[in-house]
Order: C-alpha cells, then sequence, then structure tokens
C-alpha cells in the first residue's frame, strides 16, 4: 500500500518534471513588464507588521525569506544557502548567500537576520510570536553564518542523549525475548540515517540511505522562513527608530529581485528590476505593476484583454474564470496556494446553547451538503474537507482522511435523530430552537453561503435569522465579545499546522481581542497535549501520529463543521511564464518569470 | 371631489400608473397563497431558465425567482409605505410648525433641515443602515431620515403662503386656537402637495431600498428585488434572468408611482388644470 503510493507519487513527479521540460530548456527571454491585479488594495507594505493577503503578493517581490520551498513543502536554499541543524534539534545554523545586497546596495549579513528575527519578526509580526517562540536567541559568529537557538536545552542530559551513549531501540523487537540473544544484535534496526541490509562476515556490512529518515530539520519553524512569512529587513534602515511608523512601511527596500518604484494610491505600485541582484541574470522582467481595480467585471475585462496579465486570491471572480479558462491567451490554475490552504468552516460558540452540545453540533455538520455548496456557490472550486488539517498537508504525511465522516448522503435524516437525541424536540409549529447565524462580511458568496445554511436549517426544525455586519463589528462579535451561535467564516492553515490550526483549538488560544484564533472556546486536555507534543516533535512518523489522533478527536467533537477545502484560482496571460512555480504561488518573488511573446 | 376623481380618471397616463401599480399590489397581497413558504427555500436545480417548470426560472441555490419577485413585491411596497408615512409625518410637523410660527422656532428648524440636506442622501442612508445593523426597520429609518427634509422645506413653504392668506388671518382673529388652524383650514389646503411629493417619496424609498439591498445592506432575512439583482449580478453573462426580471419589477413599479404621482399632481393642482 505504502509503496503502491510512494511509486505513484514517484510517477507523478516524474510526469510533472517532463511537463515542465521544455519551458525550462527553452532560454528565458530577457524583458517585460508583468501586469499583476491585486485585490484589494493593500494598506500598507509592511508585510513583517501585517498579514493582510494582498501585502504578500506584492512585498515578496522585494523582500526575501531564508528559505523557498517546492510543492512538496520541503525547504530550498534561499538566502541560506545551507543549514545544519544540531542533534539535538535546538540549534540551527543557517549559512547565507553570499553577495546579497539590498536593493539600497548595502549588503545582507546575518546581523540582519538576527535583527529581523529577534527585534521585528518574533515582537510584531502577528504569527511571529508563536513561530519565533522557542527562538531564544541568534547568533553571528561571522557575516554568513546565523545560529538560531531554540528553547534551552539541559546540556548534562544533553550529553548522555547520543545513538552511542543511549541507543534507541525497538521495543516492539525486543519485547517479550532474551535481549541478549535477540538477532537484532547481528541485523539492527534503528532509527537511523542509514538502514542495515546485509553483513558478509570477514568481507563487509552493507548501509544503504534510509529514505524515511525523519530528519527533517526542525518541524515547522523552517516552513516559516519565506519571503511572505518573514522576510529579510534592512536593519541600517529600521534601527533606532519606530518600526511600525518607519516610513520603509510604505517604500519598502529588500534584497528581492525588484525593487519598489513608486505607489500612486488607488491605481497601482510599480515595482522595477533590480540590476544587483544576487541571482546572476535574473530577474528577467524589466518591471511588475500592481494595479488596484475595484470592480470585479472591469478586473475580468482587463484580464480578458491583456491590458493585466495575472490576477488571483479571488481577484477574478469565480464565476468569469471558467469562461475565461476557454480563451486561448489564458491559463487557470490552482496551484501556487499550498502554504495558504483555506477551510472554509462554520463556527459554533461552543459555550452557548445550543451549541454546547456536541450531537447539536455533530447534527449541524451532518445536515451541510457538502458537495452542494462547492458546485453552486464556489462553482466547483473546492474539495469537501474531513477535518481541521487540509488534504494538502497530505504530502507531509500529516492529514489523515481516517476520521469520523459527516459528509453522508443521509445527513439530514441523522442530523434529525441526533437532535431529537440532543432533546431539542420539535414545538408545535415544528420548531426546534431559534438562532442567529452570523455571515462574514468578506464577500457575497458568503452572504449566499448563509442562506444556504439557513434554509438547511429550517429543514431541521432550526429557525436561524440572518446577520450582516461590517468586519470591524464581526470581528469583535465572533473574537472579542463572543456574542454569536453560529457563523460561517474561512481560515488560512498555512504551511504548517502549529502556524495556522493550532490557534483554532488550543485552550490557550482563547484569546479576547485577538482575531482569528479559538472564538468557539471549545478545548479539551487531550488536544491540547496532542497540540504541543506536535509542536516539538522532530520525528515526522510520531508527529503524523500526534496529528491522527488530534484530526479524529476534533472531528469527532466537532467545534466547528469543516465544510471545504476552497480553491482559489490564479488566472494569468500565457505570454508569462514560470509564474507559479512553488506553494508560494504569488506570494514568490517573481524572479523566474519572463515574458515569451 | 367628484370633479376631481373624473379628472383623474380621464388622465391616461394616471390610469396606466394606476393599473400597472395594481398588478404589483395584487401580487404581493397573493404571494403567501400563491408562493407559501420562505422565498428562500430552495425548490428545483439551480439555475433553470424562465418558462420552464418555473415562470421565471431558478436562481443559483434553485430558488423560485417568480416566489422572490412576488414576495420582494411585498418588501420594496412595505417599505416604500412605511418609510413614506414617516418621513411625511415628520416632515409635516416640522415643516408646519416653521411655516406657521416663523420667527427663531423656523430658524432653528430650517438650519436643522439644512443640515440633513447637506448630506448627500444615499451615502447617509448606506452609514445609517451600517451603524444600525441591516434589518427592515432600519432600511425604513434610514430612508425616513433622508427623506423628510424636502416634505419639510414643501410644507413650510405652503404654511408660510397661507399663513398671510385672508381667510387664515379671519380664523385667527376669531380666536381660534392654533391647533384648529393647522388642522382644519391650513393643512387641508397643503394635502395635493404633500400627496403628490410623498407619491414620488415612495417611488424614491423603493429605488434606496432596492439599491440598499443590491450593496449587501438589506435585511438579510427578507427577500427583496435589489437583493435579487445584488445576488444575481455575477451571473449576468450566464443566467441573464436573475437580474433582468428584478429589474423589470422595479422599472415597472418606479415607473407607476411617478406617473401616478404626476396624474395627482395634474388633477390636484388647480393651476395646472388646464394644461
Amino acid at each position: 500500500m505504502m509503496l503502491a503510493r510512494s511509486v505513484t507519487c514517484c510517477l507523478v513527479a516524474a510526469l510533472a518534471g517532463l511537463a515542465l521540460m521544455p519551458e525550462t530548456v527553452s532560454a528565458q527571454k530577457r524583458g517585460g513588464t508583468l501586469v499583476m491585479l491585486v485585490q484589494p488594495e493593500p494598506p500598507t507594505l509592511a508585510s513583517y507588521i501585517s498579514t493582510s493577503g494582498p501585502i504578500g503578493q506584492v512585498a515578496t517581490k522585494v523582500y526575501e525569506g531564508l528559505l523557498e520551498y517546492d510543492f512538496s513543502l520541503k525547504p530550498l536554499p534561499g538566502l541560506a544557502e545551507s543549514w545544519t541543524v544540531s542533534p539535538d534539534g535546538k540549534t540551527i545554523t543557517f549559512r547565507l548567500q553570499k553577495g546579497v545586497k539590498f536593493s539600497d546596495g548595502k549588503p545582507f549579513t546575518s546581523g540582519d537576520v538576527k535583527f529581523s528575527v529577534l527585534e521585528v519578526l518574533k515582537k510584531l509580526h502577528p504569527r511571529g510570536a508563536i513561530t519565533f517562540r522557542d527562538v531564544t536567541d541568534i547568533d553571528t559568529p561571522d557575516e554568513h553564518t546565523a545560529v538560531f537557538r531554540l528553547a534551552k536545552p539541559a546540556p548534562y542530559l544533553m550529553m548522555a542523549l547520543s545513538g552511542y551513549e543511549s541507543p534507541m531501540l525497538p521495543k516492539h523487537l525486543l519485547e517479550g525475548s532474551d535481549v541478549k540473544t535477540n538477532k537484532l544484535g547481528n541485523s539492527p534496526v534503528g532509527t537511523g540515517p542509514y538502514t542495515f541490509v546485509e553483513w558478509q562476515r570477514g568481507q563487509y556490512m552493507r548501509f544503504d540511505r534510509n529514505p524515511s529518515y525523519w530528519k527533517k530539520p526542525a518541524p515547522y519553524l523552517m516552513m516559516a522562513l519565506s519571503g511572505y512569512e518573514s522576510p529579510m529587513l534592512p536593519k541600517h534602515l529600521l534601527e533606532g527608530s519606530d518600526v511600525k511608523t518607519n516610513k520603509l512601511g510604505n517604500s519598502p527596500v529588500g534584497t528581492g529581485p525588484y525593487t519598489f518604484v513608486e505607489w500612486q494610491r488607488g491605481q497601482y505600485m510599480r515595482f522595477d528590476r533590480n540590476p544587483s541582484y544576487w541571482k546572476k541574470g535574473r530577474p528577467y522582467l524589466d518591471r511588475i505593476v500592481a494595479r488596484f481595480v475595484a470592480d470585479s467585471a472591469t478586473r475580468t475585462a482587463a484580464i480578458e484583454k491583456g491590458e493585466a496579465h495575472v490576477g488571483g486570491f479571488g481577484a477574478i471572480p469565480y464565476s468569469d474564470v471558467k469562461a475565461l479558462a476557454k480563451l486561448p491567451h489564458i491559463e487557470t490554475t490552482t496551484r501556487g496556494y499550498e502554504m495558504q490552504s483555506p477551510i472554509v468552516q462554520l463556527d459554533f460558540n461552543t459555550q452557548r446553547p445550543p451549541f454546547d452540545n456536541q450531537k447539536v453540533r455533530q447534527a449541524i455538520s451532518y445536515a451541510i451538503n457538502r458537495k452542494f455548496v462547492i458546485d453552486n456557490i464556489w462553482f466547483s472550486f473546492g474539495k469537501p474537507a474531513t477535518g481541521p488539517i487540509s488534504s494538502n498537508f497530505a504530502v507531509a504525511g500529516l492529514y489523515t482522511p481516517d476520521v469520523q465522516s459527516y459528509n453522508v448522503p443521509n445527513g439530514i435524516q441523522i442530523a434529525n435523530t441526533l437532535l431529537d437525541e440532543a432533546g431539542l424536540r420539535r414545538g408545535a409549529n415544528g420548531t426546534r430552537v431559534e438562532i442567529v447565524h452570523d455571515i462574514t462580511p468578506y464577500g457575497e458568496e458568503w452572504q449566499r453561503y448563509g442562506e444556504y445554511v439557513q434554509q438547511v436549517l429550517a429543514e431541521l426544525g432550526i429557525k436561524a435569522t440572518l446577520r450582516h455586519e461590517d468586519v470591524p463589528t464581526w470581528l469583535r462579535r465572533i473574537y472579542t465579545d463572543y456574542d454569536f451561535q453560529l457563523t460561517n467564516n474561512w481560515i488560512q492553515t498555512l504551511a504548517d499546522p502549529v502556524i495556522g490550526v493550532h490557534r483554532l483549538y488550543h485552550s490557550k488560544s482563547i484569546r479576547p481581542g485577538v482575531v482569528f484564533v479559538n472564538g468557539s472556546r471549545w478545548s479539551s486536555p487531550r488536544t491540547d497535549e496532542l497540540m504541543d507534543l506536535a509542536t516539538v516533535e522532530p520525528n515526522p512518523g510520531k508527529r503524523a501520529g500526534f496529528y491522527k489522533e488530534l484530526q479524529q478527536l476534533l472531528v469527532q467533537a466537532a467545534p466547528l463543521v469543516w465544510v471545504h477545502e476552497l480553491h482559489f484560482v490564479t488566472v494569468h496571460n500565457k505570454q508569462f511564464k514560470d509564474l507559479i512555480v512553488s506553494p508560494l504561488g504569488l506570494y514568490a518573488p517573481f524572479d523566474r518569470v519572463y515574458l515569451d511573446k | 371631489m367628484i370633479d376631481v376623481a373624473r379628472r383623474f380618471l380621464r388622465s391616461r397616463s394616471a390610469m396606466l400608473g394606476l393599473s400597472i401599480l395594481s398588478v404589483v399590489i395584487v401580487v404581493a397581497a397573493a404571494a403567501p397563497v400563491v408562493f407559501p413558504g420562505s422565498p428562500f427555500r430552495r425548490v428545483d436545480q439551480p439555475l433553470l431558465p424562465p418558462f420552464g417548470a418555473y415562470l421565471f426560472g431558478t436562481d443559483v441555490l434553485g430558488r423560485d425567482v417568480a416566489a422572490g419577485i412576488a414576495h420582494g413585491a411585498r418588501t420594496s411596497l412595505m417599505i416604500g409605505v412605511l418609510a413614506t408615512a414617516v418621513a411625511v409625518a415628520v416632515g409635516t410637523v416640522v415643516g408646519g410648525v416653521a411655516g406657521f410660527y416663523g420667527g427663531r422656532p423656523d430658524d432653528v428648524l430650517m438650519r436643522m433641515t439644512e443640515f440633513f440636506q447637506t448630506i448627500p442622501t444615499f451615502l447617509f442612508a448606506i452609514l445609517l443602515v451600517a451603524i444600525l445593523t441591516p434589518s427592515t426597520k432600519s432600511i425604513v429609518i434610514a430612508i425616513a431620515v433622508v427623506s423628510w427634509p424636502a416634505v419639510a422645506r414643501l410644507v413650510r413653504g405652503e404654511f408660510l403662503a397661507m399663513r398671510g392668506r385672508e381667510f387664515v388671518v379671519a380664523c385667527v382673529c376669531l380666536g381660534m386656537s392654533d391647533r384648529r388652524v393647522i388642522f382644519r383650514h391650513i393643512l387641508p389646503n397643503c394635502l395635493s402637495p404633500i400627496v403628490v411629493t410623498g407619491s414620488l417619496i415612495v417611488a424614491t424609498a423603493i429605488l434606496v431600498e432596492s439599491a440598499l439591498s443590491f450593496l449587501g445592506l438589506g435585511d438579510p432575512n427578507t427577500m427583496s428585488w435589489g437583493f435579487m439583482i445584488g445576488a444575481g449580478r455575477t451571473f449576468l453573462r450566464t443566467a441573464w434572468w436573475l437580474c433582468t426580471v428584478p429589474g423589470v419589477a422595479i422599472l415597472l413599479t418606479v415607473v407607476a408611482i411617478n406617473l401616478l404621482g404626476e396624474g395627482l399632481n395634474d388633477t390636484l393642482n388647480p393651476r395646472l388644470r388646464n394644461r
């Protein structure tokens, strides 16, 4: 089974490689201007202070991170040309690329790394406090080395935990037998980087590489070092000033392939090629212009007419995507969002009737027809969700479909039974209970989704009144006052569950006033424990085990309804090649993009 | 009175308006009978074209568009009439007091009216609905708040003119109470312009309600024409009927009310009698 799957993976990868070949081989041409449609206009370019979606699409062309990632979420060299993780996992040494300059000509050094992470990201980035929680210090022995120190180890103990001093043995092979004579003594099975193959006595022993070796550096930190999540900033421009009000926020200076030129508010931002970019010969484009067009029909027309060349994250309404996809010069893709992995949900207030009752929550989860929602509200751009972790994490082994399934054909019937069992009987007029259903104010599909849920609830005998408010009022209601019963919502589960998922379920994430955290206020000691364990567990297998149990417990408790994994679509002009080359998609630096007329 | 009725019946445009409006009123009244249950209810496959199993087809969630039109007519008419009633009542009181008493009360009330008039009507309505959270009540309040100043200014003008007329002066000399003068003698004589303005406010109110719902600021629990257009706008290329049908409904209703208002103006205003 496992073998079959990995073979398929290899095949897919090989085919994908083949498919990419011609483009990679054909010479990239220099020149050209790419026009991106960015919707809405970002409030600022300080990607180190705000994570509002559109900022990442533009700021990442200027700022870079220590690492980049491939589609299977594997870290690749970025500003760090290489890295090593100490055996205890508490020290990570990054070797930085040499000759890297910020776009103002100053060299990029380890001092910038230390400053970016400790002084800015850890303190000011909305997720930085969590991402770099365990980074206590960063040493900079020379200009091109940055050593991350993670939460303090006990040194004496650390000296006694080596594989030489205290090897970890397979209990399942040793238990119940005489350890002294067990054949393990001649054919060792351990967790190390190589597996034992054969021992030709008197001649040789052979060890082959362990293909499933666990040591992938730092389970989640490595997933957070992209230019989008953790941009490297110029210390010389920020130091000694108030980072929040520094003018860098509106005129960024980074090390990226493009330099910031101007921002005509309400109209466009312009970025020109960085002539001294450290990757020789790149970028290929002369210029990137980010245009802000408020009307969705105009955006569609701009792409259609070739006045703009790329738009993603909902800039092109789903209803127009299919028509555009049929045009010969347009290409659409749902790739490039693997580090976002948004899930469409219904959030319960689990501290308030009737949704303080698990059976009632499960009933609602059963009643939602996920296929109908995806097909009719999101134009088929989605995939039924099974639980809190997106199936995009399957490549990292963290996702399991092996949970209680609510996506069943007779959902309404089961739901009615569960509601009866929960003691919510139908009254004389067929109504069990009346509730208010809040609608997240992020666009019209959410309103339609609310109307759909209202009708489903009506079938269950739950009379729901819809409430539609503006963004700040809704955020305050859900995340500060907890004055709601049921709201629709969507959450990006990001590059790793520690960054994107834990915040929704951990008891420590019940923090009034902090948005997009645990507004449902459901938690349990065991699920908290599992998340804490998974945060620090370096062994992918064990980590996957924790997440499997977590997913099973959460899905059963149903603090939310996970309706579907939302697929964003990027629509772009075919003349531009190599636009979407990593899971960061539009958040990538675009140094490889080229124009081929 | 009979004379007025006869003149009204002879006005072709007024009769056209009246007949269209009657149809709308009948549809609105019959909605719960012909289309029982919630108009938000899913009845069939999404996006069925019109003139098939359903007169006006179904929308993106499989809701009957015809049911939406019928129930939307109720919303539009109800909000139009209610908002107008409030606006006319407030406007008449303010304008009447200002016009009758003049002097300081007039100054104070008219400065206040002007203050309201300086704010762009529709933006003010959006602001009010956003603050009060969208519901039928808040929409009625918002439309009334932006509509009363026009009535107030009109009524003030009428009252000012009436105030100096001989029959009013005679009443005052006879020692009649202010209330009696206002309600028995002045107001009845100002009624025709108020009725005409009121009918036009109904039309404006329907348009404002539709525009608010179109922008997603309508009562999310009430079916309305503006909401239907807003929800169908994304499908303009693929399902034309979603916007067209409610759009035509709004157009006809507003035109009908305007024709009616004009007809009333023609018949009630003696100076225009022989136009």
